[in-house]
């Protein structure tokens, strides 16, 4: 397989659990070497039948796709040498974390000297040296999540499929796992990476897909799905003064002309907060009416959307399912 | 270093990572205790029976059939396990085909179910002694353990593979394993006493194959019914495992309770 070649692609990828009712359809995108992509979409969504199918654990019912140059339906223990998954379920064996990771290595056929330096470094790397002689049932939630996460990574792979890895870690244990992956992507490894904490996947994914319905809503990089898809923003303006009851009621009507992309948040003294679908507009309306009244404007800032806001904007807006676009790569 | 074939790995990892001693003593214990008390307490009543010179003789090679149920018993139980703990899911997603993992499990079976078969005759040893085994009689036995771990194991994988309650599939699994060993000759013979339909239910029975066979061996006692029942233990564990494919590839993945 030539470098460049995506390591995994989906075309046209369908599946359906009962005839007729589709988990997954119309799914075309691709994965290059090194690069993290991002499947994001609300519960239900379809992301993890679609690491299932991209893992081969499902065969499709529609459609195709390939992993490392092979067909889908023709893949085997070859390609899945290949891989590495972190389920969204709990996975554990009945042993302790220490002899999970290095049972698993085992399994995989890791070397036993390197799956016990392995087992080292991942105990270190995830803190989960203090309960290395726990059984699993017996950590924390976030505890387990980075044995789950930890366990993968004891054997080697090309692409790595993480279904909601970070669910109930907390915020410096989570920034460590994503710096360790985002170290991995940059020496090569590919990796899908489903998740529900947005700002994640906007710190690490080069691109991410939004799933709706079972169909891929949007492909873009997470830059460009904020410009697309930001919705309301929020300005916040502070005049020099405390507005006079007309002026804010004339300052409401004076909005309330341009139509309904904005809406006053809150009012306290001189300090107004809108959400505005058009930010730059305004701040320029305010900048006019301001000057028309004599008042000047102290302060005045558009806090920038965020990918969660884009997100929401994308996943509340009306689409008929026949009308969703087929999720090709920019 | 040479990686061992994966069907072997997953052996290994079945007997290292899905079982306790607690689970193991009470699985073996049990028919361990059974000949110790069953065989003292009957003997006493029961001079001899059939071929067999004691009732405790009688008993052991039945025993010792038992044990492709406890081994069957056991496997099931790892593949509930890495159901319930999405191991099967994990598995599955890694370097194995599903056919070497279903291999893996039924080898499984077939080695407790001769860890078994050497705990039962080293119990009975001293209490009734063991016969001299030809090299024929002894491959007769491992033959017909195999087939009937074979039929067992996949009988209840293939349950395993279609239940996700965990309280539905041991009530089944107990059931099962309840009547398959006292509806057979594990610890009673059958004889021209016995009420027609309750015959015809023991030799509907797998376990009365293997455990008539087992002790026709002890008691060097081969006869063309003993080929017959190995006919009829190779066809039901073709059947068994044939459902236990079938099972596998319809198996779905996520959560069972």
């Amino acid at each position: 397989m030539a470098n460049d070649a995506p390591v995994a692609e989906a075309i046209d990828l369908g599946f359906s659990y009962r005839p007729g009712e589709f988990a997954v359809r119309h799914l075309s995108f691709s994965l290059q070497r090194g690069e993290i992509f991002g499947l994001l979409g609300r519960n239900g969504a379809g992301k993890t039948t679609t690491v299932r199918l991209l893992s081969t654990l499902l065969p499709p019912t529609e459609g195709g796709g390939r992993l490392f140059g092979r067909e889908l339906r023709a893949c085997g223990r070859a390609e899945r040498a290949r891989l590495g998954v972190v389920l969204q379920a709990e996975s554990l064996d009945f042993v302790t974390v220490e002899e999970n990771l290095r049972l698993y290595a085992f399994l995989w056929g890791v070397p036993r000297e390197l799956a016990r330096a392995r087992a080292e470094e991942m105990l270190e790397l995830f803190e989960l040296g203090p309960v290395r002689h726990r059984k699993p049932w017996a950590l924390s939630g976030g505890e387990r999540r980075r044995f789950q996460v930890a366990r993968e990574l004891m054997h080697d792979m090309e692409l790595l499929f993480l279904d909601e890895p970070t669910v109930g870690l907390d915020a410096l244990t989570r920034g460590r796992i994503l710096d360790y992956l985002a170290g991995r992507a940059r020496q090569g490894l590919a990796i899908v990476f489903t998740t529900h904490i947005l700002h994640e996947a906007d710190r690490l994914c080069r691109r991410v897909g939004v799933m709706q319905h079972g169909r891929l809503a949007t492909i873009a990089t997470p830059a460009e799905l904020k410009r697309r898809h930001r919705g309301a923003r929020s300005v916040e303006a502070e005049f020099d003064r405390e507005l006079a009851p007309e002026e804010a009621g004339e300052l409401d009507r004076l909005l309330l002309e341009k139509g309904d992309s904005y809406a006053p948040v809150e009012r306290l003294g001189g300090r107004l907060v809108f959400r505005a679908r058009n930010a730059e507009d305004l701040v320029a309306e305010l900048a006019r009416w301001a000057e028309r009244r004599g008042l000047s404007i102290e302060r005045i800032a558009v806090q920038e959307a965020t990918l969660e806001d884009a997100f929401v904007s994308l996943v509340a807006e009306p689409t008929g399912a026949g009308d969703l676009p087929s999720g090709h790569l920019p | 270093m040479t990686r061992l074939p994966p069907v072997l790995r997953l052996v290994v990892r079945n007997f290292r990572a899905s079982l306790d001693p607690i689970t193991l003593l009470v699985m073996f214990g049990q028919p361990a205790f059974l000949i110790v008390i069953l065989g003292t307490m009957f003997n006493q009543l029961i001079p001899s029976v059939g071929a067999s010179s004691s009732y405790v003789a009688f008993l052991v090679p039945g025993m010792i059939a038992s044990q492709m149920i406890t081994g069957a018993v056991l496997a099931g139980r790892i593949f509930w396990l890495d159901r319930r703990w999405a191991m099967v899911e994990q598995i599955f997603c890694g370097p194995f085909l599903r056919a070497e993992y279903l291999a893996a499990l039924l080898l499984t079976t077939l080695l407790f179910s001769l860890v078994g078969v050497g705990l039962m005759a080293l119990v009975a040893l001293p209490l009734a002694g063991l016969p001299i085994l030809s090299a024929t009689e002894l491959a007769v036995i491992l033959g017909t353990i195999a087939l009937g771990a074979t039929f067992f194991g996949a009988l209840l994988i293939a349950i395993g593979g279609q239940i996700r309650s965990a309280n539905l599939y041991f009530t089944i699994q107990s059931l099962l394993q309840y009547f398959l060993i006292f509806i057979s000759t594990v610890y009673y013979p059958v004889t021209a006493k016995t009420p027609a339909v309750l015959r015809a239910v023991v030799y509907a029975n797998p376990l009365t194959y293997a455990a008539d066979t087992v002790r026709d061996a002890f008691t060097h006692s081969f006869g063309p019914g003993d080929l017959t029942a190995g006919a009829v233990l190779a066809g039901l564990a073709a059947v068994t495992f044939v459902a236990a494919v079938v099972s596998f590839r319809h198996l779905e993945f996520g959560p069972v309770q």
